[in-house]
């Protein structure tokens, strides 16, 4: 059974139902039971006992629910909907359906024409889902990118991303269900870039790109209709952040003087790659300096602040170098693996910079990793050097990005294949 | 009004469906508790942990937790757990 506390009751419902248990038993506890102090907790104990003694007592008499197989994939569901666009808009909010704006109908004949995009069977299971474990099938991935405007030719990029997001080591779990901002990024490498039309100049962050918007939001869409992470449901985000409607770039490959972070990440030179991060905001670093270490001082700065999740938890922290940056740190000979190393050494932050109570949390997270933790302890951002992400991608201009990792999240990379 | 076909973009829950089941008492059961590392809750088991041990009739309390709340435990817990426990309790929320 689940302790759960009073405003998260709908996600530990959710949660159980999604996870195959829709009978879990839950006790209560007061919102929010972390504010509560140590010496009125007891009260809270008495009362949270009697609720599990009479809620498993329920429970026994009520007997075993119905339990069934897992499902199996199959295609998706058709529905009989309003040939309108605002009674379909209307329809979807009503159910739950996307992202709040307006979709274009994923018709039998659209779907068909963006399945073409891809030589795979339209059931094929490409990963389940969280937190509530749809099965993402071809066929689905395809009927949200109709949804988002995307082209057939993004088909093959949006099965590697929907792969990637679903391995362990990404936490899609965490990522939707947090109360934290966390949202999703593809950072596109390779061909696929140029061939599906990813911006990674000018304004490549923000609106105005087809593809960047559509397979973001196509990305997004999943997560929501078969991820199940509905805002107040099962997303309880605090404030949430507008990155979490679509987040997609590609490397500037043309002007960066580094490797690629696909070829970083074991991919061949030449081959597409997309890289899934799991992340919490953007931050502008505007900086008109042409020292490189002033630049990666400064920078340094802008990542060691003291509520971050990076730091208590060993999370992922990444900066986007704007081309101009890069190839100052470049022409002054730091190749990638010195910026991580001189973004590592100078992001050092020391434990008495935080919260007593964060300070508490990283002692006991970072246990196994940093040994005894004081308040003199100089406190990596992340668990090792080369975790520090760094890419090369914008226009001109002096603006790099640092991009806050969510925490328990690692990164994912993988190919992405030719249409065929 | 005119109505059109489209294709739904929603997949249901995929996994397996099964019962969580109850005890009718907790006299002489063991309870396992898996610590979410939110803050109090190590407070909560600890208190639940006396309680029900010396008022409800628990035999045995188990604790056990995870590094961070938004990892799962390690596997080599949830197998003690289900090995050795009668009812495990774990947390959510804040």
């Amino acid at each position: 059974m689940t302790v759960c506390s009073t405003a998260f009751e709908t996600l530990g419902r959710s949660q159980a139902r999604a996870l195959g248990c829709p009978d879990l038993p839950l006790a209560f506890v007061p919102h929010p039971f972390g504010s509560i102090a140590r010496e009125k907790l007891r009260p809270v104990a008495e009362d949270v006992a009697k609720q599990i003694e009479t809620v498993l007592a329920a429970k026994a008499r009520q007997g075993a629910a119905a339990s069934a197989a897992a499902t199996k994939a199959a295609r998706a569901m058709r529905m009989s909907v309003p040939d309108d666009v605002e009674l379909l808009h209307c329809m979807f909010m009503d159910e739950g359906i996307g992202d709040g704006l307006p979709v274009i109908p994923p018709t039998p004949e659209r779907v068909a024409r963006m399945l073409k995009g891809t030589l795979r069977a339209p059931d094929e299971v490409i990963a389940a889902l969280g937190p509530a474990y749809g099965l993402a099938t071809v066929e689905h991935i395809a009927i949200n990118a109709v949804m988002a405007g995307c082209k057939p030719e993004a088909m093959e990029l949006l099965i590697s991303i929907v792969d990637a997001i679903a391995a362990p080591e990404f936490n899609l779990q965490g990522v939707q269900a947090t109360t934290n901002p966390a949202a999703v990024w593809a950072v596109v490498s390779g061909p696929v870039a140029k061939r599906v039309g990813v911006n990674a100049g000018t304004n490549c962050l923000g609106p105005g790109t087809h593809a960047n918007i559509g397979i973001g939001r196509a990305l997004r869409l999943m997560m929501l209709n078969i991820g199940g992470a509905t805002p107040g449901v099962m997303d309880r985000a605090t404030q949430g952040q507008p990155g979490k409607f679509s987040m997609i770039c590609a490397e500037n490959e043309d002007d960066t003087p580094w490797q690629t972070l696909g070829v970083e990440r074991g991919i061949a030179a030449g081959v597409s790659s997309v890289t899934m991060v799991g992340f919490s905001g953007t931050l502008n670093m505007n900086t008109h300096s042409k020292e490189p270490e002033d630049i990666l001082r400064c920078f340094s700065d802008s990542m060691a602040h003291a509520p971050s999740n990076d730091y208590w938890c060993g999370g992922e922290p990444w900066i986007i170098f704007a081309p101009e940056h890069a190839n100052i740190l470049s022409a002054a000979g730091y190749s990638k693996a010195d910026v991580k190393q001189k973004l590592w050494d100078y992001s050092l932050m020391p434990a008495s910079r935080m919260a007593a109570k964060d300070m508490e949390r990283t002692i006991r997270t970072r246990k196994s990793e940093l040994g005894v933790i004081t308040a003199d302890t100089l406190l990596p951002i992340t668990t090792e050097v080369n975790r520090i992400g760094v890419i090369c991608a914008g226009g001109p201009g002096t603006h790099s990005v640092y991009v806050p990792g969510f925490g328990n999240s690692r990164s994912v990379t993988r190919a992405v294949r030719d249409p065929g | 009004m005119s109505m059109i076909e489209i294709c739904d973009p929603r997949s249901g829950p995929s996994a397996a469906v099964h019962s969580a089941g109850g005890v009718a008492s907790l006299l002489g059961k063991v309870v396992g508790f898996i610590d979410n590392t939110k803050p109090n809750f190590n407070h909560l088991v600890d208190d639940l942990a006396e309680i029900l041990l010396a008022n409800h009739g628990v035999k045995k309390v188990l604790k056990r937790g995870k590094r961070v709340q938004s990892i799962p435990a390690p596997e080599a817990v949830y197998s003690e757990l289900h090995a050795e426990a009668d009812v495990v309790i774990t947390g959510s929320g804040d």
